[in-house]
């Protein structure tokens, strides 16, 4: 998980639970905003002005326009993935064997494209 | 021509963007009108409409949404295909996408799949900007060249992937079924997100106003709400 890698290369220690909870920061800077605005666009629910309002607030517009590419461009590449039934990376199923399971992710149906699926919750 | 209409013109936008964003989106959106390898313009826009118009209504179960008759002539497994890739992600399985690729074909539907991804990428960053989604472009007219590109192979994904000389993350493989579907779909990832592959490599971004870890953990939310295992 490159959330995990990104963050020791700076010398901080992620809480990777953020990628699973609502609005939760994971100990980077401006997490929950971050974290919250891409909530509301994913899921299109009717905070998503608000959400945009804070991220651009909080953010300021340079960093508020590359949250907003980021969300948009990861909205494809999971379908990338999805759609195609690409398996994991080896060396990131290693890197993440440790919390996988704990996140729920060897859950999804799409674990199942990498040889590591459980039973779905 | 009508393709040369400008897209993602700078005015439509709240705040500043970078140039070489809205170059990579105009360019990538120009492409979806575009005679593709294995559909017509026509038929690719009448995927990025399919798809737009059901992820729009992702909110309601998919036996709720307002359909209405498909006005295109694209095959049933086509239409079924884009709107589920488009709004459904968490409901793609294996069964389902043998059973879709043995009716379109496996080149196709990789196809089929770079225009329904460019659509949605796009569609959400307006959404997150709080602008309207870009009219979709005006279709060429040409014929599709149905060529395959060599060095194709089985790495266990639903559809054959470069496997030749191949070095990179293995979603970066995942379209190369169409080279022209993943130079669309892959400029945009490297104005969106990655920088040059050697921004990528490098774990402490400075090419980007965010943090590494702030982008990422935006990538990490995003995956997770979508359940996307990869």
């Amino acid at each position: 998980m490159l959330l995990r890698a990104s963050s020791q290369a700076v010398g901080e220690e992620v809480d990777l639970s953020a990628a699973v909870e609502d609005a939760a920061d994971g100990g980077v800077e401006d997490g929950s905003v971050l974290t919250a605005f891409a909530e509301a666009v994913v899921r299109a629910t009717d905070d998503l002005d608000a959400a945009r309002a804070r991220a651009l607030e909080t953010l300021g517009p340079a960093k508020f326009v590359e949250a907003a590419a980021t969300v948009g461009i990861f909205n494809g590449l999971v379908r990338v993935a999805d759609s195609t039934g690409i398996p994991s990376d080896a060396m990131m199923l290693e890197r993440t064997a440790d919390v996988r399971g704990d996140l729920g992710f060897n859950r999804w149906a799409g674990a199942r494209s990498s040889g590591v699926a459980e039973a779905p919750a | 021509m009508s393709f040369d209409t400008p897209r993602f013109d700078a005015g439509r936008f709240p705040v500043p963007v970078r140039e070489d964003l809205t170059t990579a989106l105009r360019r990538s959106w120009a492409d979806i009108g575009r005679t593709g390898t294995w559909w017509t313009g026509p038929e690719r826009v009448a995927i990025a409409a399919l798809a737009r118009a059901e992820r729009i209504q992702r909110n309601e179960a998919p036996w709720s949404r307002n359909r209405g008759e498909p006005r295109t002539a694209l095959p049933g497994k086509a239409i079924e295909a884009a709107r589920k890739i488009g709004a459904d992600p968490t409901h793609l399985d294996r069964d389902w996408a043998k059973t879709t690729i043995a009716e379109l074909g496996d080149a196709p539907y990789v196809e089929l799949a770079s225009v329904v991804v460019t659509t949605v990428a796009a569609d959400a960053f307006c959404e997150a900007l709080g602008i309207e989604h870009e009219p979709l472009p005006e279709p060429e007219p040409g014929e599709p060249t149905r060529k395959r590109p060599d060095g194709m192979g089985d790495i266990g994904a639903w559809v054959p992937v470069q496997v030749v000389d191949w070095h990179r993350a293995n979603v970066a493989r995942a379209l190369s079924l169409v080279p022209e579907g993943v130079r669309t779909f892959f400029r945009m990832v490297v104005a969106m997100y990655s920088g040059a592959a050697t921004d990528f490599e490098n774990m402490v971004w400075d090419h980007r106003p965010l943090s590494r870890p702030q982008v990422e953990l935006i990538a990490a939310r995003v995956s997770a709400l979508n359940q996307c295992f990869y």
